[in-house]
């Protein structure tokens, strides 16, 4: 399989948005116990291709990113031997990772749905931006510690369920930009509607884009599509045709009606992009010189006493 | 040496400077402690040094002219200084499209008292970089024989400006020389060449690499540029990485340029086999034109057929951050209890940097990462949707 020197690191951010989740469990189209079901199968069998794979989950909430795992120790000093005595106390046979994956899982879990959130925190769209920032830092982190023994292949598997907010925007294209740099490979797969951001996500670190048709076959597409390593999908005759999605819209929106261009007037100076020509640009106020038809017969005057002499 | 004021007197008219007091050895006789607070004070002050609110040149033509001349053949910088400049000057493209994606870059080569181009002013990094790999190898093999005679600082500049001269007036037109040898030898009067430069504002800059020349840093102060004369690799380096982010803006012009977001045609789609301008071969997919639907296998691109030019939404995204730069956190002392980082989780033991917007702290790692590669700070995105103020998140 994997080079001998290489390691993996998988971060999976799982969207745990209470209004989505909510309004599909009353449907009785979803239910989140067995979507992170489905999680923690996928994240067993992710752990049993190789011993050294990492791991790392974090749920994505509306009001905050939280680390499901590894579970963080903030208020005791890090002693992984009694840890991992009281994991195994209960003395089932689970392997002893697999166990310590599950459980720190369904606690943190537990605890973040027990904390609730406040009335004005109840928002539909969820921290995506937000936990792929947290999730390249601790890639960063992973690979300062690994540096030197081996290479380490980074990639974060978003499994998105609300929709986008386009407040989001900038922060996401800068995380994007920083994963490109990193070479982290994102992943996507979509339970709710299609996300324009996550498929440039997905476009421009070349990773895979999946929008879950069937939602009871969750735990199948996972495992099919996202097990293999980014390296590896080519050699794969059905991963390599759909891991490019079909058409990915580049285009621009305006900023005066949003509205999608295919030719644009971009500010000089801040970059800003209009539909039409407007003498005064809205985001840094600087004023701007009258149209090109102007600017070119000056160009044209000028030239031809410079061809005479 | 580094850029002195006219009235600043030089290193050797000063006291002497103890460097030696300022590395301390720790309890255990490492010094990696003030090694490390020695890299980390460097990479702030230059972090520091970035001004607000200051109009930048977002869309940059920059000439890189470079030294081709005996003296280059010196050995110095291994293996020898042409090659190490050709090497870093591929590092420095590379980061210069990173983060200007819409600018162009052209080189020059100046030996034997003419001056050519190498590399065409264009904004393909895969071009440059082959030409100068390419330079690199023919040097190498031929032990830099044709690295003689000596460079022509005019000949050269007065080649830029020509071509400069074309240039949209909303553009930052600059030219930077990597100047290695002490002499330059010029048909005319190099002081007209440089008022002339200046008048058309252009910014010169100089990286020297052997010793301060009287003409360079008139330059560099005349066209309102830099001027660098380099200890070592690494600060040859440092003084390359220093052009890379915008400038700020000298000239007042400004205006709106026309531009075109291109549709994508992926190859699987559809089957029809299209003319592609910048390969000038037959292939399937890639981007049309708006204007004129001529088609291009990559962007950012200029259409040769309707001169629009073109571009995808993301480049322009790339060049945001520098209108909102995330500020410097702010440096404590790790309180009593162990903290651990909001961002890695890892426990902090040596400084903690806490944001002043959202007054999450994060450890040396995450700060330094912040800062030069993700330009958005976790925290504040977290809780700008939690307190709907406009930070880094909101446009």
């Amino acid at each position: 399989m994997a080079n001998e020197e290489e390691r993996q690191l998988l971060v999976v951010i799982f969207d745990v948005n209470p209004v989505w989740w909510g309004i599909k469990s009353l449907q009785g189209q979803a239910q989140i116990t067995k979507c992170l079901d489905c999680l923690l199968v996928f994240v067993n069998s992710y752990l049993m291709l190789r011993h050294d794979n990492k791991l790392a989950i974090i749920a994505s909430h509306s009001t905050k990113s939280v680390f499901l795992y590894p579970a963080q120790e903030s208020n005791q000093s890090p002693d992984p031997s009694k840890a991992s005595t009281s994991d195994q106390a209960g003395g089932d046979c689970r392997y002893e990772h697999f166990a310590k994956v599950d459980d720190s899982v369904t606690d943190k879990f537990k605890e973040l749905m027990r904390d609730g959130c406040e009335k004005n925190d109840i928002r539909r769209d969820s921290l995506i931006a937000g936990s792929m920032a947290i999730a390249l830092c601790y890639i960063h982190r992973m690979q300062i510690e690994s540096h030197g023994n081996t290479k380490l292949n980074a990639r974060i598997l978003v499994i998105k369920a609300a929709d986008d907010a386009a407040s989001q925007y900038m922060s996401f294209m800068n995380v994007i930009f920083a994963a490109q740099k990193e070479r982290v490979v994102v992943d996507a797969c979509i339970l709710g509607q299609d996300s324009g951001l996550l498929q440039q996500a997905c476009d421009m670190t070349s990773g895979m884009y999946l929008k879950v048709p069937h939602q009871d076959a969750f735990l199948q597409y996972l495992l099919t599509a996202f097990l293999t390593e980014a390296e590896l999908r080519k050699e794969s005759l059905v991963l390599a045709q759909s891991s490019r999605p079909r058409e990915v819209d580049y285009r621009a929106a305006c900023f005066c009606h949003r509205s999608l261009v295919d030719i644009g007037f971009v500010c000089s100076v801040c970059l800003s992009i209009f539909c039409q020509f407007s003498p005064i640009c809205s985001t840094c106020e600087t004023a701007f010189k009258p149209p090109v038809q102007a600017s070119k017969s000056r160009k044209k005057r000028r030239a031809l006493p410079a061809n005479g002499t | 040496m580094e850029e002195q004021g006219e009235d600043k007197a030089y290193r050797w008219e000063g006291d002497y400077e103890k460097t030696w007091e300022a590395l301390k050895e720790d309890e255990t006789g490492s010094l990696q402690a003030s090694i490390e607070a020695e890299i980390n004070k460097a990479k702030k002050r230059r972090l520091q040094q970035r001004q607000r609110n200051v109009r930048l040149g977002m869309m940059r033509h920059l000439y890189v002219v470079v030294d081709l001349s005996q003296a280059m053949c010196d050995q110095d910088l291994k293996p020898n200084r042409a090659v190490a400049v050709l090497k870093a000057l591929e590092i420095f493209s590379e980061k210069f499209f990173d983060q200007n994606p819409i600018s162009q870059l052209g080189f020059v080569s100046t030996c034997a008292k003419r001056a050519e181009v190498l590399s065409d002013m264009s904004g393909s990094l895969q071009k440059h970089i082959k030409v100068l790999q390419d330079l690199g190898q023919k040097i190498i093999k031929t032990n830099a024989k044709h690295c003689t005679g000596e460079p022509s600082l005019q000949n050269s500049l007065e080649l830029c400006a020509k071509s400069l001269k074309h240039m949209p007036s909303h553009t930052s037109k600059e030219i930077l020389v990597v100047m290695g040898s002490l002499t330059t030898c010029d048909p005319g009067s190099i002081h007209d060449t440089i008022t002339q430069i200046a008048k058309q504002s252009i910014r010169c800059s100089v990286i020297g690499l052997s010793a301060e020349v009287h003409i360079c840093k008139y330059l560099a102060k005349s066209t309102k540029g830099t001027f660098g004369i380099i200890l070592d690799e690494s600060h040859f380096a440092d003084l390359l990485t220093d052009h890379v982010p915008p400038p700020a803006e000298i000239s007042p012009e400004s205006s709106l340029i026309k531009m075109g977001f291109p549709h994508h045609v992926s190859p699987h789609e559809s089957g029809k086999i299209s003319l592609c301008m910048s390969r000038n071969t037959f292939t399937v997919g890639g981007y049309f034109c708006p204007q004129c639907q001529a088609k291009y296998s990559e962007l950012p691109v200029q259409c040769v057929i309707c001169a629009l030019t073109l571009v995808s939404a993301p480049h322009l995204a790339r060049s945001y951050h520098h209108f909102f730069p995330l500020p410097m956190f702010k440096e404590q002392e790790v309180p009593v209890g162990s903290l651990t980082c909001y961002s890695c989780c890892k426990p902090i033991t040596t400084a903690t940097y806490v944001c002043e917007q959202c007054a999450i702290s994060f450890c040396m790692d995450c700060n330094a990462f912040i800062h030069e590669t993700l330009h958005s700070c976790p925290g504040c995105i977290i809780s700008t949707n939690h307190v709907h103020t406009t930070t880094n998140g909101v446009v």
